[in-house]
């Protein structure tokens, strides 16, 4: 261990814990994501750990969960050394997690997940009997009343989740590891979940609850370990912080180098007049997004700011054509439009860029040129410069009345790429580069050209940075101002708010699928955006 | 929420729709024509039912499973040929048996081992090996029928309990029994679901998904090991044309009987159900005077619908809804 381990050793509170975490370091390809981590957990307290996106809270988790091996440091589980070497072995050592992404079987039923891979036996035959006993013992105990042989794909997510408790109660596990369990509850389900938590923690378990929004950790929580950048930057007694103390710990000193003076150059770029490019008015989709009205103008950009959960990423996907919107209006240059799936949503110049590349947005198979080329169309490149015609459908041109398949002129092809790949500084060795073989970064700007080549009047972008290095996203930011000189109007969701602050003029804070504030970003800090993110 | 009354429930059941085509068909059929209802032309249905249901139930798990074997009806062709020249060897019956089992058994664990060491997709796998296996039937053969003359093997398929009872129904109904408890009331069962529906979740909650997809392709070479040897016992001879086109009706009676492609779930009954129902239709079309060359057109129709009703019933899960 080296000295900065050693000295958080001696730096930790040394009342009785179940596990205890010291020293921690994580490096990610040469790159460290943890700095020597110290974390305890005690038995019967809910200890909150929060951080900003990045701040290494996943991967603390993942070490417990023996998903991830530390580099360095060590984990105790009372006092004695453990090395989990897979994540049966944490489950062993009594260790439970909840993940966001939940992990039930959609298609068995709630007895047979909550005794899943531990199912009691007797020659070979599972009690069946046996087992329902005793889930039925522990959902009431949960104060919640299913019927042990539904099919749990069946069942709300916060059932789901209320299975997975009742997998971990069942299985006896003195730590249960929440990771943001509250992010597609409602209210009520909330409230359900947080009665359980209590309950287990007058049981004497310890709980590691991770979560975005303050209220729920001042509300539930008896200690607070603030990340930041992979460091812990404060373990505290709830009573004895506040909201303020701790959002200033998972901030650090950002929030005043914005306020001084690292205010964005396109500040002074003022949002044209006329008529919004898209407007939304009322617009409700699912259960989530209730009443949302935002407008930006072309040349504008304009942010969108909330936690997970918030319905950033699905109001991306209403205003792209994925999720049916319910109630309310969308308006393209004051034209009120139904984008009714994406393809309707691109004719009519709306694009979007979606959170995750790999899954949605590039091809890995092809190269980066077929990547970037993959939705142009020269014969509407007069459609090309941004405003024109959003409301119009595009008219169909000769490649796409043939049914796509007629051939693109190579020359028309590599002009645009050459072009795109000069504009946006995409950094390749050439055209038939693998695009998997690119930065995060490049892939990204080869996906902000095909963006570009389409001919797009609103670009929405979801998480524009995330996964690319620091000198990259400033290059994509100079892409975005660049884009917005042009006429388009952008719209940018984004969890790092320092990313809204550079790029966008209005700030639109989303909080459980409302808008709850629009805030002109010259006029609030990070910290304002964060409380009300918070909520 | 309302508990469905038992039509209703009995309408929502996956099995369902191959019941009520099993009706309708023996309705047709038998008003269409006498012939279909006499006792040679159902015992012939069973007896086909019977091996169709056995490699069927087999590949219920597999598809259950998220995976697909294509090496069924060669491994019927195989260890059918090798009973037969074990008998011409002179072994004792129950040792040739054993051995075609063991064959089958074998075969299947290779499927597993490629699919689990080298991390193929079971289909490919299983493609490959069912054109080694056919290579293998035909060095061992050298492309000659085999004749069987064991009249003791020949009951395996055609005999009968009382002159009655075919004893194909009886190896097929203890199979089906076997089967269930397996699937249902094991943990090997549970978890073939597990990783059938959701693969990270079995992973997460401790379970070998290496082990227990040996275990399945293991059991579904010896159920096709046994329905190869049943053909068999019928013809009384073996060649390489035994189980040719097996893994297709294999398939279809799964997917017939309700059991999703997506896997997460098997439906044993149903399987069942299919086979009689497909058995049923082809002696219908039989007796009919129809000629079997129209057979194949027929059954690829009936699959195309089962997969109709299956990819709408998936679709419907999820929106959230349940449709018969």
């Amino acid at each position: 261990m080296n000295d900065l381990g050693a000295q958080a050793v001696q730096a930790i509170d040394h009342g009785h814990a179940v596990v205890r975490a010291t020293g921690i370091r994580k490096a990610f390809g040469g790159v460290e994501v943890l700095h020597g981590v110290d974390l305890d957990l005690r038995p019967g307290e809910v200890h909150a750990l929060v951080g900003e996106n990045g701040a290494g809270k996943s991967t603390i988790i993942n070490m417990l969960g023996g998903r991830l091996h530390p580099d360095e440091g060590r984990i105790e589980i009372d006092g004695a050394p453990v090395e989990f070497r897979n994540p049966l072995a944490a489950r062993r050592a009594g260790i439970s997690i909840i993940a966001q992404e939940l992990e039930v079987v959609p298609t068995l039923t709630i007895v047979e997940n909550a005794f899943l891979g531990a199912e009691p036996t007797r020659h070979g035959l599972i009690r069946w009997g046996d087992a329902r006993r005793r889930v039925e013992a522990v959902l009431s105990e949960l104060g919640v009343h299913a019927d042990p042989d539904q099919v749990v794909g069946s069942m709300s997510v916060a059932d789901q989740q209320l299975v997975e408790i009742a997998k971990a109660v069942l299985g006896e596990f003195r730590v249960l590891v929440m990771d943001e369990p509250t992010s597609a509850l409602n209210l009520a389900d909330t409230a359900r979940l947080f009665k359980i938590v209590r309950r287990l923690r007058a049981d004497g378990v310890a709980i590691l609850y991770v979560s975005h929004r303050l209220w729920e950790v001042f509300d539930l929580a008896d200690r607070v370990t603030v990340l930041r950048d992979g460091s812990r930057i404060m373990t505290a007694e709830i009573g004895q912080t506040d909201v303020g103390a701790v959002i200033r710990a998972m901030l650090g000193t950002r929030s005043s180098l914005i306020a001084e003076g690292g205010k964005p150059r396109h500040a002074a770029r003022v949002a044209r007049g006329g008529l919004p490019a898209l407007e939304l008015e009322g617009v409700q989709s699912g259960e989530l997004l209730q009443d949302i009205s935002l407008h930006v103008h072309p040349g504008e950009v304009i942010g969108l700011a909330g936690v997970i959960g918030s319905g950033r990423t699905e109001l991306a996907e209403a205003i792209y054509g994925l999720r049916p919107i319910e109630r309310g209006t969308v308006r393209l240059n004051g034209v009120a439009v139904a984008l009714r799936d994406p393809k309707e949503a691109s004719r009519r110049g709306v694009f979007l860029l979606p959170e995750d590349r790999k899954l949605e947005g590039i091809f890995g198979h092809l190269d980066v040129r077929e990547n970037v080329i993959l939705n142009y169309d020269p014969n509407s490149e007069d459609l090309q410069k941004g405003q024109a015609a959003a409301t119009m459908p595009r008219a169909r041109s000769p490649r796409r009345r043939l049914g796509g398949l007629a051939p693109i002129p190579l020359k028309a092809e590599r002009r645009a790429f050459g072009a795109m790949r000069t504009a946006l500084g995409i950094r390749c060795s050439g055209p038939e580069a693998r695009i998997t073989a690119l930065s995060g970064g490049n892939q990204q700007k080869a996906l902000f050209a095909r963006a570009a080549l389409s001919g797009p009047s609103v670009l929405f972008l979801s998480e524009p940075t995330r996964g690319v290095d620091v000198g990259a996203k400033e290059e994509i930011y100079s892409a975005i101002d660049n884009f917005a000189a042009r006429g388009i109007a952008i719209v940018v969701s984004s969890s790092e708010l320092g990313e809204l602050f550079r790029l966008a003029t209005t700030i639109y804070v989303l909080r459980g699928g409302r808008i709850v504030a629009q805030i002109a970003a010259d006029a609030a800090s990070e910290e304002d955006v964060l409380k009300l993110m918070a909520g | 929420m309302k508990k469905p009354g038992l039509v209703g429930r009995i309408l929502a059941a996956d099995s369902a729709a191959s019941m009520l085509a099993l009706i309708a068909v023996f309705v047709i059929f038998s008003s269409v024509n006498g012939r279909f209802l006499t006792g040679l032309n159902i015992h012939g249905i069973i007896v086909s039912a019977a091996i169709s249901a056995i490699t069927g139930l087999g590949m219920t798990l597999i598809i259950a499973m998220r995976a697909l074997d294509l090496s069924v009806g060669s491994i019927m062709g195989f260890s059918a040929i090798i009973a037969a020249e074990l008998l011409a060897f002179g072994w004792p019956l129950w040792l040739v048996i054993v051995a075609g089992m063991l064959v089958g058994c074998g075969l299947g664990l290779v499927n597993g081992l490629l699919i689990v060491l080298l991390r193929l997709p079971s289909f490919i796998a299983t493609l490959a090996t069912l054109s080694m296996i056919l290579g293998g039937q035909l060095l061992i053969t050298q492309g000659e029928t085999v004749p069987i003359h064991n009249a003791v093997f020949g009951s395996l398929a055609i005999g009968t309990i009382g002159g009655y009872l075919p004893l194909a129904a009886i190896i097929a109904a203890l199979i089906f029994a076997v089967v269930w408890v397996v699937f249902h009331r094991t943990p090997f069962g549970r978890h073939v679901a597990a990783i059938g529906g959701d693969v990270r979740a079995a992973i997460g909650a401790g379970i070998n998904v290496n082990r227990v997809t040996l275990g399945a392709f293991t059991l579904v070479g010896l159920l096709a090991a046994l329905s190869g040897m049943m053909v068999a016992a019928e013809l009384q001879n073996a060649d390489s044309t035994i189980g040719a086109g097996a893994e297709l009706t294999a398939i279809a009676v799964v997917v017939v009987g309700g059991t999703s492609l997506a896997g997460g779930r098997g439906n044993l009954f149903g399987t069942v159900c299919a086979a009689v129902l497909l058995a049923s239709i082809k002696a219908g079309l039989n007796v009919a005077n129809v000629s079997s060359l129209y057979e194949d057109l027929v059954f690829g129709g009936i699959l195309i619908v089962a997969l109709m009703v299956d990819g709408l019933r998936r679709g419907n899960r999820r929106r959230g809804m349940l449709v018969v």
